[in-house]
């Protein structure tokens, strides 16, 4: 960068200088911008949490997404001869009472796990952002009335409202999201709401609104980018959450039905043998746990490194 | 401080080549590099240096509290003879709170906002075992009494959300005075507080060293305070002490350039208004880096080629040493320092001072018997509470007018309605009764729709030069987002962007630059380039030098008024800083407890004030010259609430003229022949 | 302090009666006659007709729905299908047996959570801390009714040392402390990561704070500063968490209930929902939400009797 001098520095006195203190200082600043960067990065990739987590993240990805080129058997596939066989060289992690084989009923069951991460997780996080960026920059009575139902849907513990919606329509996928969508939206709502207010009062909100921003201009120029952040590691310790509820309505038999495999009808049809084989509660529960132990640790990471104040002495 | 004229003994504190490093993110940073000096009995010493000067980092080194990224690398501090870097953890203990005590910077976060002002003395009082709990009391009550906050008893059993803020701060040097400690340490003990608060608090600590014999070290960017309280003098730059010396020396021949230029900017010596302010170009050195010669070369008027390769050892002066090639040794100028009266930085275009702004000019704003009210209760819980009026006048009849080419400056302590004033002028809180008029216009009642296109003509700089900016929108995208929202066609925005960063001066590189990333000067002048991207006639500046060093602000003065010059813009400059609107206001505002107590001439105002506020504020700036103190306190106490609104004047509890009708009757605002215009029964002149 | 308390318990109001228009509207919700949606298709037509005059189906529905509102509130929460018995009598019954297994396993997660919390924020990054934070992400991601499985297939079924199911002879104190170590152990573990985590957060960000920093420098005993002040802080947003995650422990409750067939107001609901016993569903959720609205209200008074500021604000 070349600054012209005159331009710089008008009137000042004639320093006897072959380095111009700004253009110095413009060294600096970008060389520890860039330095700052290097060194988020460098964190990351260096922290064992987060390495971790993004492998294990990674693997459920893929195996729930090439689940149909991994699988070595059909997932329903009845093998009444071979049923409940512990882990042998045919059938790595054994087969259910019907024969069927568990590796690949787990694989496939990642593929319902991930439909509804994906899906519950987005849906609430765009609704619990536009709701709570309103409720923290609209009005009070608005503010109040959305805290309300808010508080109102967290009053339901989520397998509760499962249990009392179930007996009324019966087991359905569709139900498992539409549950994990609403318990989980007031979530999202809440962190964007908190942080909308702190912003809301902020002078740079007040400046754009002195020189004319519309509020939707100002909620999705200069609110929404400094919300979605902190809502975006949230998403990432709420997957474990979703999947899990899931997990746990289809163990009860209130969530996905058989013969469809999921890890928690897997883990249903395990408990119901747990006293002749332990293979099917301990195959469906390890890949529960390494799911949402892989997305623990990568939000923690990304906290700790985006969010200075959590990741204080870390 | 003279060696000569000391022994060792008469050393409380020494301080020897102290190094401290920090590391972060960026690198190490060398915070602290070979500090010296020391500390007399029974003197007040005085740690005054800029932003990122390192001061405060001597303080905390001191009580060995430093944060846990921090590494002393050398040095030693002795106190009494022992060396406080070397003791165990124990004794370091046992000498905090007793030996040696803080007064905090900020009282609202340093005092614990869950347990009693009893309890938290009985806690600092724990080693004393021979003590019963009543004595404790006894002994907080006391001292509360001593720092003069008014019924000690009850107050003692209160928290510190119920102390306003100068109560609170006396509650704090309370607790530190509480064990009678050898050492005071006082960390910026005014920066928080209001000018009225801060002359009672400088006075408060001047009696009570006297009456303690305490030995004190003060740590500050305020030369007025400086020079106020203190002795002896250290001068701070960039982590390393440039000079120190007795404070007449210091304030009446300083040695080290950054000493005398510091001096210089200080727009409270400036004798008279002047059109341009002194600045000192440029930007502290980077810490992280490896440093080599002189620490402010980069910055220094009188830069040698000596100074970028050997670092100046310290020189001997009058009372002090120096750190400057100047000074002494093979490269001494035995004519420097030049006299005080020549300037040894630039204020850039010298120039005739600007033409006093046209009596007849078209007013741009005019603001008549305004008024906000804000809710303090909800409608229930009032109700509830049996409060009867729920609402405080934060503006009450106020008016005032703006004129073209002209600068008015609206000044008043916290809680005086003045930012409040200006953002109801274009309509970010609501008004509830008056007149706002815009080049004749009414905007008041206009509604946001139609006031929209209005907006492009006001535009205003908020007090927080990088809270003002949205954190995740680049320089360039913030510089034109005006543009963008009055939906303006046909322009090239790079070349908008560009052209209105060389107008505030702001290098091209720093349109892809982020606000973290800018400093608090660079900052503020993109704040100048947002607001004149539409070519407004009327800026309101709230705090336009708040959270910048003393060494910088001039560079954003100047600028404004060179714009005002040019393009003939209207301001209206919010400040408490009053040495900072004496030097750039044509007219003043004084604003307290939300009414307009004066208005008139800036100079006459100044001259000669006409209300008992205008006088303390005038009277209550601290001056940078030690032959300057002031031997009492014009006014006490404290701005009262808005909630308990006086009946009479709203002045009258702290008015040292206060009669009995003030006390009834609510002075109304009288115009005088010359056009001052004042809300006082007995008026100065 | 009495107005904070009004205005508490007016919100508190507020949700439970929202809730009981959540699960009133959800039998409306739902397309075909109420009482064959309540009842299920297995009742008796007399059953149907017994409910139908019960709930007053002939009325209008904005009347159905204040004569329930009336009737829960003196306590009348209808009668089961089957038996015929006042629901409130039977969740009288069963309330018991939640609350000791809630108790337990809160009560086990804190006195060793907390501690372990403090210690972490002490210490920051030794062996301790991250020995700490590692186990204590660890048993955040391990979902409870895994838990709870996996406690059941080692402990009751592979080792043998605890009873596996049921909650033990009634009058038998130590069977029926037998009977609580698993479900307990199992709905707190995942309690003491999430408090240790909890307290470390707050604790560090308090020892940041400048109060802590001013009881430093005024010479107080490091144990002073840590329990006597920064703890003093830092367990008010702990006891917020708890207060607000309660409705978590309920669901982990359930799945406890369930998987160690303990007779307690989960189980209740999830066999009432296998039977379509409504009234006992609408009931059951009402008392589990209730629960948690009343966990909530306590965890706020708390923190307002710790607090003087919460105290005084309005």
């Amino acid at each position: 960068m070349s600054v012209n001098r005159s331009e710089l520095d008008v009137g000042q006195p004639a320093v006897d200088s072959s380095r111009l203190p700004e253009e110095a200082l413009e060294d600096t600043m970008r060389e520890s911008a860039a330095r700052e960067r290097r060194e988020k990065l460098r964190m990351f990739l260096t922290s064992w949490q987060g390495m971790t987590g993004l492998i294990l993240v990674l693997v459920f990805f893929a195996s729930a997404i090439f689940a149909p080129w991994l699988a070595p058997y059909d997932p329903n596939a009845i093998d009444i001869a071979n049923r409940l066989s512990g882990p042998t060289a045919a059938h790595w992690i054994g087969t259910d009472q019907l024969g069927r084989d568990t590796f690949s009923r787990i694989l496939y069951g990642g593929r319902v796990a991930l439909k509804i991460a994906a899906i519950g997780v987005s849906v609430s996080l765009v609704v619990g952002l536009i709701l709570g960026m309103i409720a923290g920059y609209g009005p009070r009575w608005l503010d109040n009335l959305l805290l309300l139902l808010f508080d109102t849907v967290r009053a339901f513990p989520t397998i509760i409202l499962a249990l009392a919606t179930v007996a009324l329509t019966g087991p359905s996928l569709e139900l498992v999201l539409a549950i994990v969508i609403i318990t989980s939206i007031p979530q999202y709502a809440r962190v964007a709401r908190t942080a909308t207010l702190s912003l809301k009062a902020a002078d740079f909100i007040l400046a754009e609104r002195s020189l004319g921003a519309s509020t939707p201009r100002i909620l999705f120029h200069h609110v929404m980018p400094n919300v979605v952040g902190p809502l975006l590691i949230l998403a990432a310790m709420e997957v474990p959450v979703v999947v899990t509820v899931e997990a746990g309505l289809s163990f009860l038999g209130l969530g996905v039905l058989p013969p469809t495999a999921s890890w928690g009808t897997i883990l249903n049809e395990g408990y119901l043998v747990i006293r002749d084989t332990p293979w099917m509660v301990i195959a469906g529960g390890i890949p529960l746990i390494l799911t949402t132990l892989g997305f623990t640790f990568l939000g923690e990471a990304l906290r700790d490194i985006f969010d200075p104040r959590m990741g204080r002495g870390r | 401080m003279p060696k000569d004229a000391q022994t060792a003994q008469d050393t409380l504190l020494d301080i020897r080549d102290l190094s401290v490093e920090f590391r972060t993110p960026r690198g190490r940073v060398k915070a602290l590099r070979n500090v010296s000096f020391e500390v007399p009995r029974r003197r007040i010493v005085g740690v005054v240096g800029e932003s990122g000067s390192g001061k405060s980092t001597v303080l905390w080194a001191i009580l060995g509290l430093l944060s846990g990224n921090a590494r002393v690398s050398s040095g030693r501090i002795d106190f009494e003879g022992r060396d406080m870097l070397r003791m165990s953890e124990d004794e370091l203990r046992a000498a905090r709170g007793e030996e040696v005590s803080v007064v905090f910077q900020d009282p609202m976060t340093s005092q614990i906002p869950v347990l009693s002002y009893a309890r938290q003395m009985r806690d600092i009082l724990y080693r004393r075992e021979k003590m019963s709990d009543r004595e404790k009391r006894r002994r907080g009550i006391g001292m509360l009494e001593r720092v003069g906050i008014p019924d000690p008893e009850s107050r003692l059993d209160q928290f510190p959300h119920q102390f306003s803020g100068g109560m609170r701060q006396r509650a704090g040097i309370a607790m530190a005075l509480l064990t009678e400690p050898k050492l005071l340490l006082a960390d910026e003990p005014t920066t928080a507080l209001d000018v009225t608060m801060e002359a009672q608090i400088i006075h408060l600590l001047q009696e009570l060293q006297a009456e303690f014999e305490a030995t004190v070290v003060v740590v500050s960017h305020n030369l007025g305070l400086i020079a106020e309280l203190c002795d002896d003098v250290v001068v701070m730059y960039a982590g390393e002490v440039v000079e120190t010396g007795d404070v007449h020396d210091i304030f009446h021949d300083p040695q080290h350039p950054y000493t005398r230029a510091l001096l210089e900017c200080d727009p409270a010596r400036l004798p008279e208004r002047s059109a341009k302010l002194p600045v000192i170009p440029g930007d502290i050195p980077d810490l992280t880096r490896r440093l080599g010669g002189c620490i402010f070369a980069d910055r220094c008027p009188r830069v040698m080629e000596v100074c970028r390769t050997d670092t100046p050892p310290d020189q001997p002066t009058a009372s002090g040493v120096a750190r400057c090639h100047l000074v002494g040794g093979p490269h001494a100028d035995p004519d420097w320092p030049p006299p005080l009266d020549v300037l040894t930085v630039r204020t850039g275009e010298g120039g005739p001072r600007r033409a006093a702004p046209d009596q007849h000019a078209a007013p741009v704003l005019e603001v008549e018997e305004l008024n906000v009210r804000f809710r303090t209760a909800g409608a229930l819980p009032a109700l509830v509470r049996r409060i009867e009026d729920p609402f405080v006048d934060a503006v009450l009849d106020v008016s005032l007018g703006v004129r073209q080419g002209e600068t008015v400056g609206l000044v008043g302590e916290s809680g005086s309605g003045k930012t409040t004033l200006g953002r109801a002028v274009l309509k970010l809180v609501e008004a509830q009764a008056g007149s706002v008029r815009f080049e004749g216009q009414e905007i008041r009642t206009l509604p946001e729709a139609r006031f929209k296109p209005l907006r492009r003509d006001m535009a205003m700089m908020f007090q927080d030069p990088v809270g003002s900016l949205s954190p995740r929108k680049s320089v360039r995208a913030l510089i034109t987002e005006p543009l963008q929202i009055h939906g303006v066609r046909g322009v090239d925005f790079d070349a908008e962007a560009e052209r209105l960063a060389g107008l505030v001066r702001l290098p091209k590189a720093f349109l892809s630059r982020y606000p973290h990333e800018l400093s608090g000067g660079q900052a503020r002048r993109v704040g100048v380039a947002r607001a004149l991207a539409l070519n407004p006639r009327l800026i309101i500046a709230d705090e336009p030098t708040a959270g910048l060093d003393v060494s910088v602000q001039g560079e954003i003065l100047n600028l404004m008024a060179e714009l005002q010059a040019e393009h003939g813009l209207g301001y209206l400059v919010i400040t408490h800083n009053l040495p900072v609107v004496r030097h750039i206001a044509d007219r003043l505002a004084i604003m307290y407890l939300g009414r307009i107590v004066e208005q008139g001439d800036a100079e006459e105002i100044f001259a000669q004030p006409a209300h008992p506020y205008t006088e303390a504020l005038v009277r209550g700036v601290p001056q940078p010259d030690p032959d300057r103190r002031r031997t009492h306190v014009s006014i006490s106490g404290e701005v009262p609430s808005l909630m308990n609104r006086p009946k009479g004047c709203d002045f009258v509890a702290r008015c040292p003229y206060a009669q009995e009708r003030c006390r009834i009757e609510k002075p109304e605002h009288r115009v005088q022949p010359d056009g001052r215009v004042h809300a006082c029964h007995f008026p100065l002149r | 302090m009495a107005f904070y308390l009004a205005k508490r318990l007016g919100l508190s109001a507020a949700v439970i009666l929202l809730v009981v228009l959540v699960l009133f509207s959800l039998l409306y919700l739902i397309p075909g006659d109420p009482a064959t949606i309540a009842l299920g298709p297995r009742a008796t037509p007399e059953a149907v007709a017994r409910y139908a005059e019960k709930m007053h189906l002939d009325e209008p529905v904005w009347a159905q729905f204040l004569i329930y509102v009336g009737n829960a509130l003196t306590g009348d929460l209808g009668v089961d299908v089957f038996s015929d018995r006042p629901v409130a009598e039977i969740i009288g019954e069963r309330l018991g047996f939640t609350l000791a297994l809630v108790s337990a396993g809160l009560g086990w997660a804190v006195l060793l959570g907390v501690p372990l919390g403090c210690l972490a924020a002490v210490r920051p990054n030794t062996v301790f801390d991250r020995i700490t934070g590692v186990l204590s992400v660890g048993t955040i991601a391990v979902p409870s009714f895994l838990v709870s499985i996996w406690a059941l297939l080692i402990f009751a079924v592979g080792l043998g040392w605890l009873p596996a199911i049921g909650a033990g002879e009634p009058g038998d104190l130590g069977d029926q402390i037998s009977h609580l170590i698993l479900p307990a152990f199992a709905i707190g573990l995942s309690w003491v990561g999430y408090l240790a985590r909890m307290v470390r957060a707050s604790m560090l960000e308090v020892m940041g704070e400048n109060y802590i920093r001013s009881a430093r420098a005024f010479g107080l005993r490091p144990n002073k500063v840590v329990f006597g002040y920064a703890l003093r802080v830092a367990i008010l947003p702990t006891i917020t968490l708890i207060g607000m995650g309660f409705g978590g422990l309920i669901s982990s409750t359930v799945f406890a209930e369930i998987i160690f067939a303990r007779p307690g107001l989960g189980k209740m609901i999830f066999d009432a929902v296998m039977a379509r016993n409504f009234p006992i569903v609408q009931g059951g959720v009402l008392v589990a939400t209730g629960l948690y609205i009343v966990v909530v209200l306590i965890s706020d008074l708390v923190i307002a009797w710790l607090d003087p500021r919460v105290r005084e604000s309005l």
